[in-house]
Formats: structure tokens, sequence, C-alpha cells
């Protein structure tokens, strides 16, 4: 039983919050739940809104068909109307011609009370519970840790007397200890746990919300969060920082990662560390600010000048995040490389239900050479990973420019190819570290048909499968170095293979044919909004009947 | 004395190029201030910008990072915020600073990040062959407008002045000593410096005699309106009858980018203990 509720209003109403709140009581309660996030460019008054999904199964993705709804403003009724189950049972405090509503008084509850409007989401949260036969103690225990406010305590108790019990759910037989995490939270605590010293942004949505996060954590983690004037600024004080020493990250969006492009060239040739957090949103240019695409791919691969490598992972939900950051850092610092994670909107927004965190494989680690004598940052050395030390114990110099193994600039041509070719070694030895060391791909399923996708996709077709039980999903975690191998010989041993990205011009696809040189069919969605399962099963259904 | 920080490099600047005079200058600086006891050369940093003035990176024997054109100054940021106790010293151009990194120029001095910046202005872009840089007196001609310059310099020291910059100064190549002095100042100086090195560009824009002519040393102001008025005194034109002040148009110390963002710790010395448990607690639901 997949059970899906919305939650919807005016921006500003504080439907963040209250779909927090209902999805943690739920997962409190043995349940595991997703949530996604939809908001417009808006600060108060657009419509926004939230969907909790929860099953005593495991889920990772939401419907846009409603078993249920509290609804805030009378404007959400009539966008979602559609959306609504013939069962459906819509909570709110107006009156509509509707007979699957429950009406609840909020006004009446806040004027007993003398509490401030926002209550009313804990009154309808509190009838919910009711009508869906859950136990209020839960609700109000989840209520006590999330809000400040304690007349919502009160306000809950209040929805949950006026109403009637309607459909009892039944509760999952274990229950808690789980881990409940959104995508963003997740990249933040990977590098948390890396051993991040700084974080370096310029606020763009949907990367935004890392920095916010991780300056709620400085003094708990003595890190410091620095917004400078531009994104320009932003990467190359990172990457400053990193030759100095420490261990820092850039965030940023399209837009920003387009202006960082020059540095990420300079990375490649100074060979000094750099991890950048890619969070997409739908462009292209301003786009659609707040929604979600997957069509920074390219950019992710290709941006920057000259011949250089880099690596990108995109991890698929929020556990993935935890962890492929994690070797994002590892990577980014002990080849003196770039690392790009490439998050999106859906994931980075999107809350996520987890069994547990296994111990990451990676301990942080500064790969700092502390006892040096006549250091050469560019020494060729046998297995082409680079040294590294800071300035205070060496005369540590790096360039731009093209240079001799100390760092002095050059134009010999002998030593430009040997630079470049030591530039290029370094990647083969990452790529076998990686085969070796990292998951790259996952499959899913045991159809003997094919899907492949990567990035925020990945929950919305893990829920299809349940009834696309002829196909198998591969998801692509490491985009630089490419899994050839195993995703060549997953494409062949499929009957049918197909490719499913939330972008219009079919990004993986073309990475593909590139380095497997088989063309697949695609499912491609690129109105800004992530894919459901339903639309998956309708579509690879569509597409596979007519190829049949 | 000096050898040590001056590196072995071949000089590829045009024989005769007035950045020698920096790099010497800055050189003997640094030699001094180290027999003074007043810094450590393993803790100094340069970086430099993409021009001309950018060679001086290889000719140092100290560590440095040799960075994008414009973007020395955000570099330079990163690398004192990671690291409290080096010097950095940001060498920049006047193409490099005043056009492409220009609005790095203006933050750094509104954070009063603690960093030297030092331009060598030579009032075009000479490693591109003489074209016009926002500092190129009107009229000044190049291959772009070989009719002459149309649009009026930018004033970087008043620049500086109304951007907050805590050292504001500007020498001249063929005023060594002078040089000299400011440059000691200001890399001893808490919080943003800032430099204009006057340095005429022996091919492309030889203003050396013009320059020469019409300098003057100043008195530090002792108040603000009065530093404006005299960063006023020169517009960066080069018409007749015109006084160019040389000195340092204002000091003063306050709090660092570094102490307000609360900067403690080096943080290459920092060993950091990261447990799962811990960093999930909040999570486990």
């Amino acid at each position: 039983m997949k059970f899906n509720v919305l939650i919807g209003g005016k921006a500003g109403q504080g439907i963040e919050t209250a779909s927090k709140i209902l999805a943690k009581s739920l997962v409190k309660l043995g349940f595991y739940a997703f949530t996604y996030r939809d908001y417009g460019s808006f600060i108060t008054g657009g419509h926004n809104f939230n969907v909790v999904s929860f099953s005593e199964k495991p889920i990772y993705s939401h419907n846009m068909i409603f078993d249920s709804a509290i609804l805030l403003d009378k404007e959400s009724y009539e966008i979602h109307k559609n959306e609504f189950k013939e069962n459906c049972i819509i909570v709110s405090d107006f009156e509509i011609e509707d007979k699957r509503l429950v009406r609840v008084d909020s006004q009446e509850i806040i004027k007993k009370l003398n509490a401030m409007q926002l209550v009313k989401n804990s009154i309808l949260l509190g009838s919910l519970f009711k009508i869906l036969g859950l136990p209020l103690d839960n609700l109000l225990e989840t209520i006590k840790s999330e809000l400040t406010d304690e007349k919502n305590v009160e306000a809950a108790k209040e929805g949950f007397d006026r109403v009637e019990v309607k459909t009892k759910i039944s509760l999952p037989r274990k229950r808690g200890n789980k881990v409940f995490i959104d995508g963003t939270s997740a990249v933040g605590l990977g590098a948390i746990y890396y051993g991040i010293d700084l974080y370096f942004a310029y606020p763009m949505t949907p990367a935004t919300p890392l920095l916010h996060f991780l300056s709620s954590l400085r003094e708990k983690y003595r890190i410091k969060t620095i917004q400078l004037e531009n994104e320009i600024a932003v990467i190359n004080a990172s990457i400053g920082a990193n030759y100095a020493g420490a261990i820092s990250m850039v965030g940023t969006s399209g837009g920003g990662f387009d202006l960082m492009a020059e540095t990420l060239s300079l990375q490649g040739m100074t060979e000094v560390p750099l991890v950048v957090y890619l969070a997409q949103r739908a462009g292209p240019s301003t786009g659609i600010p707040t929604y979600t695409m997957q069509a920074d791919l390219m950019a992710a691969l290709y941006s920057g000048h000259g011949d250089f490598s880099r690596v990108v992972i995109a991890p698929g939900d929020a556990k993935d995040a935890f962890y492929k950051t994690i070797e994002a850092f590892y990577l980014a610092y002990k080849y003196g490389i770039l690392s790009i994670i490439l998050s999106d909107k859906h994931l980075a927004e999107s809350y996520f239900t987890f069994d547990d965190f296994e111990e990451p494989k990676i301990k942080g680690n500064r790969l700092i050479l502390e006892d040096v004598k006549d250091f050469k940052t560019y020494e060729i050395t046998k297995d082409f990973v680079p040294k590294r030390t800071v300035p205070e114990l060496a005369m540590v110099k790096v360039n731009s420019y093209e240079h001799d193994e100390f760092g002095f600039t050059t134009e010999d041509k002998e030593i430009a190819k040997k630079m470049q070719d030591k530039r290029m070694m370094k990647f083969k030895i990452l790529e076998k570290e990686v085969k070796e060391k990292f998951e790259m791909v996952r499959v899913f399923g045991k159809g003997e048909n094919l899907i492949i996708s990567f990035g925020s996709t990945k929950g919305a077709i893990i829920d299809a499968l349940d009834a696309l039980k002829d196909f198998r999903f591969l998801q692509v975690l490491y985009i630089s170095p490419f899994p050839k191998e195993i995703v060549k010989k997953e494409i062949e041993k499929s009957k049918k293979a197909i490719i499913i990205e939330n972008n219009a011009s079919g990004q993986l696809g073309k990475v593909i044919m590139q380095n497997v040189g088989i063309e697949l069919n695609e499912i491609l969605k690129y109105d800004g909004r992530p894919f459901t399962s339903e639309e998956i099963v309708f579509n690879v259904r569509k597409l596979t009947s007519k190829s049949r | 004395m000096m050898k040590k920080i001056v590196s072995d490099q071949k000089i590829t600047w045009c024989p005769g190029c007035f950045n020698n005079v920096i790099l010497h200058s800055f050189a003997k600086v640094l030699s001094e201030l180290e027999a003074e006891g007043k810094i450590d050369l393993k803790k100094v940093v340069v970086v430099a910008g993409i021009g001309c003035h950018g060679k001086i990176f290889d000719y140092l024997a100290l560590s440095g990072f040799n960075a994008l054109h414009g973007r020395a100054i955000p570099t330079a940021i990163g690398i004192k915020l990671a690291n409290k106790d080096l010097k950095v010293i940001a060498f920049v151009g006047d193409g490099d600073i005043y056009a492409e990194g220009l609005d790095h120029l203006i933050h750094a001095a509104r954070y009063n990040a603690d960093i030297k910046v030092f331009v060598h202005n030579n009032q075009n872009f000479a490693l591109t062959v003489g074209q016009s840089t926002p500092t190129s007196e009107k009229g000044y001609k190049s291959k772009v407008r070989p009719e002459g310059e149309k649009e009026e310099p930018l004033n970087p020291i008043a620049l500086m002045l109304t951007s907050k910059a805590s050292f504001v100064a500007r020498a001249f190549v063929l005023e060594k000593e002078h040089l000299e002095t400011i440059m000691k100042q200001a890399v001893l100086h808490k919080g943003f410096a800032f430099v204009d090195i006057l340095q005429p560009c022996i091919i492309f824009h030889n203003t050396a005699d013009i320059i020469k002519k019409n300098v003057y040393k100043i008195e530090t102001p002792k108040n603000f309106e009065e530093a404006f008025k005299l960063a006023l005194e020169w517009d960066y034109n080069l018409k007749e009858n015109f006084r160019i002040p040389l000195g340092i148009f204002w000091r003063e110390e306050k709090e660092t980018f570094e102490e307000k963002e609360g900067i403690g710790e080096v943080f290459w010395k920092i060993k950091r203990e990261t447990n799962l448990k811990e960093i999930l607690e909040k999570y486990i639901v």
C-alpha cells in the first residue's frame, strides 16, 4: 500500500514544515516516507504544495494521485481537484462543494487558543491523524521537536478531537530507528564526514540550502561558510584555500557553474584539489529556477577549456549523496583532481527514508606530506599520483601556466608533453582504483529488459519496477570515469534497453553512445517536474509496445 | 642576501622593463623585513594574475600561486582564510584587476581581507601588445583605437578610498626608495593594503619622463576628506599641467575579514575525527 498526501497552500503558510512533521511522524511509526516539494519563485503568496508519500515497504518517490489532502486555501482545491482519488479525504477549514471534505473549524480553535494563524497546520495534521486512525502521541512528539510555539501541541489535540476515524491504516510491525534525510543534508554530512573546513558559495537555488545547512553547523564542527561577491570569487577562493591545505567545497547551480568554468580548467592545470557541488535546476539560462532538470550533465562533463580529466558522480538519492560526496572528496584530494557532485532540485529538496547507513569505506585525510625537502609540486611520480604539502612546510609553487616539476613556467615542448601525459595518466590510475573500490553502477530488479538512468530519476524508476517486473534498472553513479564495460554488458544481455532522463536532449544517452556505441530509445521529461512512477510505467509500456 | 628571494629563472621581461624594479624592490623589502625579524619567508605566499606582471611569480623563490587573469585577489583571499599565519601578497596588473577582476578588488577592500595588492600599472595591456586598459589616459593610441582612446580613465585611488580600503597608496618605479618604503608598510599593514605602482611600459606606453616630471610626495592626510581630495588631484590622464601625488593616501587599522569570519585556526593543522553515528544522530527517527 502506498498512500499519497497532498499539502497545498500559499507560500509562507508553513507547508514545508507541515510536510516534514507529517513524514517524520510516519517514519517514527515504522513507515517509509518520501516527500516532494513543489514551489515557485516567490516568498509569500503563490501556490505551493508538498506531497508526502508513505508505505510500509521502502518507497523513493511520490505520486500525483492523492489519497488524502490538507488544503490551506481554496486555490489549492481548484488546482488539484482532478488529482484526488474517488475516496480521497480532503481536510480543510473552508467550505467547498465536495462530499469528500472533512471540514475542521480551525479559526474557532485558533481563537480559543489565542494562537497564531500558523498553528492551522498542526490543527489539520491532528485531524488527518485521527481520520487515518493514527496515534496522536506520535504526532505530538514530532511537533514538540520541530516547532517552538507550544500552542501547536494543543492545536493538534483539538484538531484530532474534532473529527472521526474514517479509514484505519494498519501500522507496520517494526517501529523507528530509520534514517530520514534530505539530499542536501546528505551532501553536507558527507562533506563533514570527510572533514570539510570551508564551504564557499554564492546563493543560487537549489544549491542554497546547502549553504544554509552548513552555516547552521559552523560551531558544532568548527567549519566556516563563506559567501563572496560572485561564483568566480567563490571558486577561486576555494582553490586558493585548498592549495594552502584546507579541505573545501563550492556549491552552485547551472548559471553559477558556467561562471566557474575557467577555474575548472585552472584546476586541471594546477592539480590543486577541487570539489564542486552542482545542484541542477531547469534551464537554459534563468529557466524555471525552483524546478528540477538533469540538463547540466554535459556542462559538468565538458565545461572548461583544454584537455583535462575530472570525476563526475551523480547520486540518485540522499543515501547515495552521502557516500558519493565522501568519494568525491577522497578522489579530489588524492589525485589533485576536480570532483563534481551532480545533484538536482528534486534530490536536494526531497526527504527519503532508509533502514540504515553503513560505515563508509573512506576516512577523511588531508594527504599532506609533513616531512618534505626540495618539494616538487609536479614531480612525475611512479604512479602519477601527485604529492601534496603546504606553503609553510616547503616552497610550493602552483601554476596556471604550463610548468616544470617545481612549478616554474615553461614553454618547452618536451616538458609540456610530459606534463600533459602525467595529468592524463593519473586519471587512468584513478579509474582503476574507482573500479576496484567504489560502486560505479547499481542494478535493481531481475527482468530481462533494461532501464538505464542516473541521478534523481532513481526513486521513481525503482518504485515503477513493482509494475514492470520484466525490467531491471541500471543506475549509473559514475559518469566520469564512465563504467563502460558494465554498461555495455548490461545492455547486451537485455532484450530491450531504454534510457530515462529528466532533460530534453538525452544527455546520458549521448554519453553511452560515445562510450559504448549503442543508441537507445529514450523517455524524456523536461517540464521542470520530476518523473512519477506511474508516468514511467505508462511511458515504458507505450514505448516497448511500439517497438515490439 | 637577496639571492634566496629572487629565483634563478631566466627573466623574460623586455630588457630594461620597469617590472624589474618592482621585483627587486620587493625582494629587498622582504629581506630587510626578514633581517628585522618581522617576517618569516616560509610563510610568504605570492599570488599573481596574468599579464607581464604575472611573470614575477617565476622570479620569486617563494611559495606561490600563478592564478587566472583577474582572479588573483579571490585566490589570495582563499589562501589567507585557509592559513591565517601566511603573509599573502597579490601582484596584479592594471588590465588584470581594473578590467577583468575589478569586482574582486572592490569587495576585497570592503571586506578588509588581510592581503596585500600590488598593481603593476603600466596603463596598457602590454602582453597582448598595447591595447588600452581602464587606466589608459584619454587619447592613448593603440591598434584598437589608432585615433586615440575615447573613454575617461578610472581613478583606482579614489575607488579604493570609497571602497573602504584600510591602506591606499600610490608609488612610482622611478622613485625606488619611496616605492620600497611604501611596499614595506603595505606588507606590514594589518588588513587590506592596496598600492598602485606606476610602471611605465618602455615598449608600448613609455610615460616615464612625463610621470617623473609631475610626481610629488605627500604626507599621509589626517582625515578622509583630505585624502579623497588628494586622490582626485590626478585623474590618470596625461594632459598638460597636472601633478601626481605619491605616497600613502589612507591608513587605518580595523577588523580584518578573517577576524570577522572568526578564523582562529590554521586549517591544515586541525586533525578531525568524524564518527558516523554522531553525524547521523539527528536523522535517526
